[in-house]
């Protein structure tokens, strides 16, 4: 390309002596010699052709340059919602329902241990509530699931045969872990039923299709009614123990999921109910526990949604281009 | 100005992939424009010491730990002492550390600078925000990118990231892409399956080619889902993929099922060199990633003369021009649309090869990626290094904690520095000769000469 000499700046006619740039517009001298004539001067007003987010052309700009639409595509908080504090409030029922339900659980042992209940009436009133409970959950299903009605019998079998096995394993799981001593058992309970806590699904609002919801939970929790039946007195207690601990951990909750999908009223009735019977439950073995049991329930109730709120304001999300894009699926 | 410059990565041949070839062919580029490069990776099996490799580039195979997927384990201070004797006898005047994953490549930007070194750094990929992983990733990333001189991202999308990531100021970070070596792709109108012609001889066949590793975040999800449509709509395509990865399964899968022997075709793991073989038996290539920086897949593909169908993710819309490329959402049905459309490109003849591998010639060179790098290398020259109290201060401003953990870290390997400098004095270090580059470079030319003649 052959040079062409500026003695005069082609916007403003300032003369250029030996400066680059013509100080009166900033008209750049070494980059116009350089530059196609033609399309300069037909665009007189626009010097540089505006920068472009591309690659595959070559722009006249330094390869630093920041363009004022640096970082448009960045999208900050998209998927926060605001809470309602009411909302959030009955949402925590799931989590004071599932401490209830421990609470009462442990009471329970408590009283068998203590022999201030009988085996004989723990086993009767959990089987009829699993009854009473199973009646419900069968009336309810079988009105979104028609095929539901051939397994009743196979649910039936299922129930017998698992008790009677259990039964059978009773003698063995009594003597299980017998040499352990008590701290250790006390100990490991303690830590099994956190775990049981944290790891609880409370999010799930699936009842039909259940992937055994948070088996890692429920596996805990049967653990260390395992290791709670060997302080027991006799077999029928381990059964009864045991029975229940399956009635109270495995099956419940799809009971309460399906209490909490039926109505909000019914939901928060049931958690007032359970913490009632724990509270009078706790209240002959201990007060202290008592008080700290509704502390912590009315924190988790009334506190805990209050602090949520107050701490989204600190939520910083931040969105863009650079992330991964989640594959949206029709067909499977 | 000619440097002396250390490119640094954990990734360098024999492994495979993007980032070795961006560092061999850059050094090569940067090696005829003059400059002296030298690569430092850790050992690779029993390759280890130094090695030579084409125009004198000298590679460094320093023995290290391999934790995960080629990457060192990171020991803050191991590398140090073998670092700072390679940098002496080789009289390094820049640091280039090359990924964000290498540790090696973090180890050595803090310690050149400790050393009062120039030091920049290329981010080859995106990250996000929200998970673990990529939290910690970019806190490290944060620290060593505190104290550098200059930082170069492969597209503008990665430049907005790593800014975002980093904390930095964007005037410090430039954008080169990466390139691709045109002669290695040339279109080649013969190698289209012959005998798939025969079969279905009413009009054009069209095959459609998926080169990439098989795995999640390549959208193998979506070409499971969108592959049996795609056959279905169109009786005349056919599939060929390549490459490996634990979503093969998923694709066997989904032939057995959908009967799609004859029309999917796997071919496996493949060699850099085959890649091409693999591109000109197509007519269209198709890239479903869920994140990509920059995508070298679809211009080395365009560059064969492919009509490119891909996911709208990351950089990739900034890399080819609207005639070259159909995006689609990352979404099932989209992505059959869009190859919808671009099979019905391709049976109007829209698509001329050999002018794709011309104008992506123009493009995307080597050549002027050594050249942008160098005008980094002349800036960052120019600046001025930073006093030990300056650079605590960057640090400390990293995070209430981190910062602190951080100048820790820094004194600590400011001392390791003081120790090795009275322990092994720069005196005693031996020079390594530097390979005569201009007289390598005139004896091949005579031997050509000869070969002529």
């Amino acid at each position: 390309m052959s040079e062409i000499n500026i003695n005069f700046c082609p916007f403003d006619g300032y003369f250029l002596g030996d400066e680059d740039k013509c100080s009166f517009c900033g008209f750049d001298r070494i980059f116009a010699a350089n530059k196609n004539w033609g399309s300069l001067t037909n665009s007189p007003t626009n010097k540089r052709e505006p920068w472009r987010k591309l690659l595959w052309i070559k722009q006249d700009y330094p390869d630093n340059y920041v363009d004022s639409t640096f970082l448009e595509e960045l999208e900050k908080n998209v998927n926060v919602r605001a809470y309602d504090y009411w909302a959030v409030l009955k949402e925590s029922c799931v989590i004071s329902q599932h401490i209830s339900s421990i609470v009462i659980f442990i009471a329970v042992f408590i009283y068998l241990y203590l022999d201030m209940l009988s085996a004989q009436n723990l086993i009767i009133s959990g089987t009829v509530f699993t009854i009473i409970g199973y009646i419900f959950w069968d009336k309810s299903i079988s009105k979104t699931d028609p095929s539901y009605e051939y397994k009743r019998w196979k649910t039936a079998k299922g129930a017998v045969l698992f008790f009677a096995t259990l039964l059978c394993l009773s003698p063995i799981l009594k003597t299980l872990t017998k040499d352990t001593s008590s701290d250790t058992i006390w100990a490991l309970t303690v830590i099994l039923f956190l775990a049981n806590m944290l790891f609880h699904d409370y999010g799930s609002e699936n009842r039909t299709n259940i992937k055994f919801p948070g088996s890692l939970s429920t596996n805990a929790a049967i653990f260390s009614s395992v290791l709670l039946a060997s302080r027991l007195p006799s077999n029928s207690h381990v059964f009864g123990l045991m029975s229940f601990a399956i009635e109270w951990f495995a099956l419940f909750p799809i009971f309460r999921r399906y209490i909490k999908s039926l109505s909000v009223e019914f939901n928060i009735a049931l958690t007032c109910l359970l913490f009632m019977l724990a509270t009078v439950l706790f209240l002959n073995i201990s007060k202290t526990i008592v008080i700290l049991y509704i502390l912590g329930i009315t924190f988790i109730t009334f506190v805990c949604p209050f602090w949520l709120i107050w701490i989204q304001k600190y939520k910083n999300e931040i969105h863009g281009p650079w992330d991964e894009a989640r594959p949206k699926i029709t067909t499977y | 100005m000619r440097y002396n410059i250390a490119m640094v990565s954990d990734f360098f041949y024999p492994n495979m992939g993007g980032v070795e070839s961006h560092l061999y062919q850059l050094s090569q580029r940067l090696i005829q424009r003059g400059h002296k490069i030298i690569i430092i990776t850790h050992s690779y099996g029993n390759r280890t010491g130094i090695r030579y490799l084409t125009n004198g580039l000298k590679v460094y195979y320093v023995p290290h730990m391999v934790i995960y997927s080629e990457a060192t384990l990171p020991t803050i201070y191991g590398f140090f002492p073998i670092f700072r004797n390679i940098v002496k006898r080789e009289k390094i005047d820049i640091v280039h550390g090359h990924q964000a994953f290498s540790s090696l490549c973090h180890e050595a930007i803090l310690h050149s600078r400790t050393m009062g070194m120039k030091a920049c750094f290329t981010d080859h990929s995106l990250f996000g925000f929200a998970d673990a992983s990529s939290i910690l990733t970019n806190k490290l990333l944060k620290f060593t990118l505190s104290d550098i001189d200059h930082v170069i991202c492969v597209s503008h999308t990665s430049k907005e990231n790593t800014v975002l990531r980093a904390a930095l100021n964007p005037q410090m970070v430039s954008v080169i892409p990466n390139a691709v070596v045109a002669s290695q792709f040339k279109p080649d109108p013969g190698a289209q399956d012959p005998n798939f012609s025969k079969y279905f001889n009413t009009y054009i066949k069209v095959t459609i080619v998926v080169a990439s590793r098989l795995v999640y975040r390549k959208g193998m999800d979506l070409l499971v889902a969108a592959i049996p449509r795609i056959c279905q709509m169109h009786s005349k395509v056919k599939f060929i993929i390549g490459g490996d990865g634990p979503k093969r399964i998923d694709l066997e899968q989904m032939r057995e099922k959908y009967l799609l022997h004859d029309r999917v075709e796997l071919v496996g793991t493949l060699m850099q060199h085959e890649v091409r073989n693999l591109l000109t038996k197509g007519h269209i290539f198709l890239n479903t990633s869920l994140t990509e920086a920059f995508c070298i897949g679809i211009v080395e593909a365009a560059c064969c003369g492919l009509l490119v169908v891909s996911t709208k993710v990351g950089g990739v819309p900034e890399v080819l021009p609207k005639h070259m490329i159909i995006f689609a959402k990352p979404e099932e049905d989209d992505l059959v649309n869009a190859v919808g459309r671009a099979i019905e490109m391709i049976r109007l003849k829209e698509v001329i090869p050999i002018k794709f591998h011309d104008e992506i010639k123009e493009m995307y060179s080597w050549v002027n990626v050594a050249e942008r790098t160098e005008k980094v290398y002349d800036a960052i020259w120019k600046m001025r290094i930073p006093p030990l109290m300056e650079r605590l201060r960057r640090y400390y401003g990293c995070g209430l904690w981190a910062g602190k953990i951080f100048c820790i870290l820094i004194a600590i390997d400011y001392l390791i520095w003081r120790f090795l400098e009275w322990l092994f004095p720069e005196e005693d270090i031996e020079i390594a000769p530097a390979f005569p580059y201009q007289k390598y470079n005139k004896m091949c030319q005579m031997a050509d000469k000869d070969d002529d003649d």
